[in-house]
């Protein structure tokens, strides 16, 4: 008896250690974050926790620059459509992988997703010499198709997972009961892995959002949000700095928050 | 998995033509064709191209089909060889910063994944969440934070203080800054592999071992590690590639004092224009990155992280 009490102490004392680790590793994780945070609510160029004096003054320097602003519209003139496009791209070659039989399907999964695994610098360096080579030139609509080569594998690989994780049988039933492909895709495929094709829509976009290679790479003389923080990181800083790149973080995580309760719920449901 | 089958000859007999372009506008056809046509055109040629201009002569940065050389491989690969000069530096550093991130983030990567499986029940959701957070927000973005906070003036310098310690000397570019970045920036792609793979292990195995007197550490050997597997080997790799092509972590944190493969890279298009010498460089990440990305996906099961166990 006072074996098993002294066991289950050392079980709940070992339970702990492991909370301390992982909450340890999460601190790592989110120190550079709240750095960031803490900086860009400090109101002077050098910084100190004892007098630290709070302001927002740099978050109205970065909302009224015009800059910045710009910046942001040619963040989100990017964004939008990545988003769109890379998840019709991504969805329908997911439902293509998993819903159906075809030759080489393994080499079409490992052809569509090899991009995720390269380094971006490569990925960005490729494409902007050859879109100097095929006069696509540099810009917007440069960098819109440059993200996608990336984003859309990624949400493949999100929708696949949903995809793979339904009944096969329940199409199958669709079909025994009459449904034509059409029907089949709007009734019964795609409300089954909305889910998936939402948490895919907004991964992409927040991948987007912060995309810095790609676009440093694609965007000529475009600059936008990432490229205009890292210009100011390596040349003639100032400390609106971290109250821009807050401000694109406060976002991500909005998003990112929201697509893992989805994802969450869905698993839930099983 | 024979309802798949027969409903996948189901599917095949209802949308099987004999014209070949009836073929391609129906499903499955018409469903790859944008992700195909995407990657032909915008993945598969820019690969291309830096192969092709790794073989040009010059600072040429417009392609000269009958002039082809060796040139540049001469100079990197010659370079590597004697581990003198520039690329003798490059060489050592990038391997110096590649496999010290690869080894770190497994070490704490791989006790965190087994707690995350198998330990932690309760605020679960919320490790996850602040342990995904991070790999969505932009790699410079991050880089900077750390900056901020290891920079002198910056918060460990205040924090310091606050205990007392006057004498500070900054911690900012040297080599093991960057490692410090790297490790930090990969760390994710080491940790979430790992705990997929920790996933798919029942929590009975476990006991059933722990009831037949198997020893902390014969549990670690017979069964998590050996379980476990594909998820290290896909963590390293990803994070071994990744951090070959680091560049952000190595001019920001590395004050552009130390060069590693992916910044030498970056120099030779950026500063000295010179596309043949900056491809032949790329070109050893690219032959690495294929390698290692074939083996990733033949390694990863998809089907199995879909059936993952909550």
């Amino acid at each position: 008896m006072s074996t098993n009490t002294a066991t289950r102490l050392g079980d709940r004392l070992g339970a702990g250690v492991w909370y301390v680790y992982v909450a340890l590793v999460a601190l790592f994780l989110m120190t550079p974050l709240v750095s960031l945070v803490i900086a860009s609510f400090y109101d002077g160029r050098f910084f100190s926790i004892v007098d630290y004096e709070f302001t927002l003054g740099w978050y109205e320097a970065a909302v009224t620059s015009g800059s910045i602003r710009s910046a942001l519209m040619n963040t989100l003139y990017i964004s939008i459509p990545v988003t769109i496009l890379s998840t019709v791209i991504g969805t329908a070659a997911a439902i293509a992988y998993t819903r159906y039989d075809f030759p080489y399907r393994e080499q079409f999964k490992l052809f569509a997703l090899l991009p995720i695994f390269f380094p971006l610098i490569l990925l960005g360096l490729g494409m902007s010499m050859w879109s100097s080579q095929i006069n696509l030139g540099y810009g917007i609509v440069p960098s819109i198709i440059g993200e996608l080569v990336w984003i859309s594998p990624i949400v493949m690989f999100v929708v696949s997972i949903t995809a793979l994780g339904i009944d096969p049988n329940i199409e199958e039933a669709a079909k025994d009961l009459g449904a034509d492909t059409v029907t089949l895709y709007r009734k019964v495929l795609l409300p089954l892995i909305s889910d998936g094709i939402v948490s895919g829509a907004i991964f992409a976009f927040v991948l987007s959002w912060n995309n810095y290679y790609i676009v440093s790479y694609l965007s000529g003389p475009q600059s936008t949000i990432t490229t205009w923080i890292h210009g100011r990181m390596t040349q003639g800083f100032t400390p609106v700095v971290p109250a821009v790149a807050s401000l694109i973080f406060y976002v991500s995580i909005l998003l990112v928050v929201g697509a893992a309760v989805l994802e969450y719920r869905a698993v839930d449901d099983e | 998995m024979s309802t798949m089958d027969s409903l996948r000859t189901r599917v095949d007999a209802v949308t099987e033509t004999d014209h070949p372009i009836g073929r391609l506008i129906t499903p499955p056809g018409i469903l790859m064709i944008p992700m195909s046509v995407l990657l032909l055109c915008m993945f598969i040629g820019p690969m291309l191209a830096i192969v092709v201009f790794s073989f040009q002569t010059g600072n040429s940065i417009a392609l000269n089909p009958l002039e082809w050389s060796v040139a540049t491989y001469e100079e990197v690969v010659g370079g590597m060889v004697s581990g003198e000069g520039v690329y003798g530096d490059v060489l050592v550093n990038t391997v110096a910063v590649s496999i010290t991130t690869t080894a770190l983030t497994l070490f704490v990567s791989y006790p965190a994944a087994y707690a995350l499986a198998h330990k932690i029940t309760r605020y679960k959701l919320v490790f996850l969440m602040i342990l995904i957070i991070p790999l969505f927000t932009s790699v410079n973005i991050r880089v900077f934070g750390w900056a901020l906070f290891l920079v002198q003036n910056g918060v460990l310098e205040s924090i310091v203080n606050l205990f007392g310690v006057r004498e500070y000397a900054s911690l900012m570019y040297m080599r093991s800054t960057i490692i410090l970045g790297t490790t930090y920036i990969y760390l994710p792609f080491m940790l979430f592999p790992i705990y997929l793979s920790m996933l798919s292990i029942e929590e009975t195995t476990l006991e059933a071992a722990k009831d037949l007197g198997a020893s902390r550490l014969t549990l670690f050997r017979k069964i998590l590690l050996p379980l476990s597997k594909p998820g290290i080997i896909i963590g390293s790799l990803f994070v071994f590639v990744l951090s070959l092509g680091a560049n952000v972590e190595a001019e920001i944190l590395g004050g552009g004092s130390i060069f590693t493969m992916a910044s030498n890279i970056q120099y030779s298009f950026g500063y000295s224009q010179n596309w043949p010498l900056g491809s032949t460089q790329a070109v050893a990440l690219l032959l690495i990155t294929l390698v290692a990305g074939i083996v990733i996906l033949r390694t990863i099961d998809l089907q199995e992280i879909a059936s993952r166990g909550e």
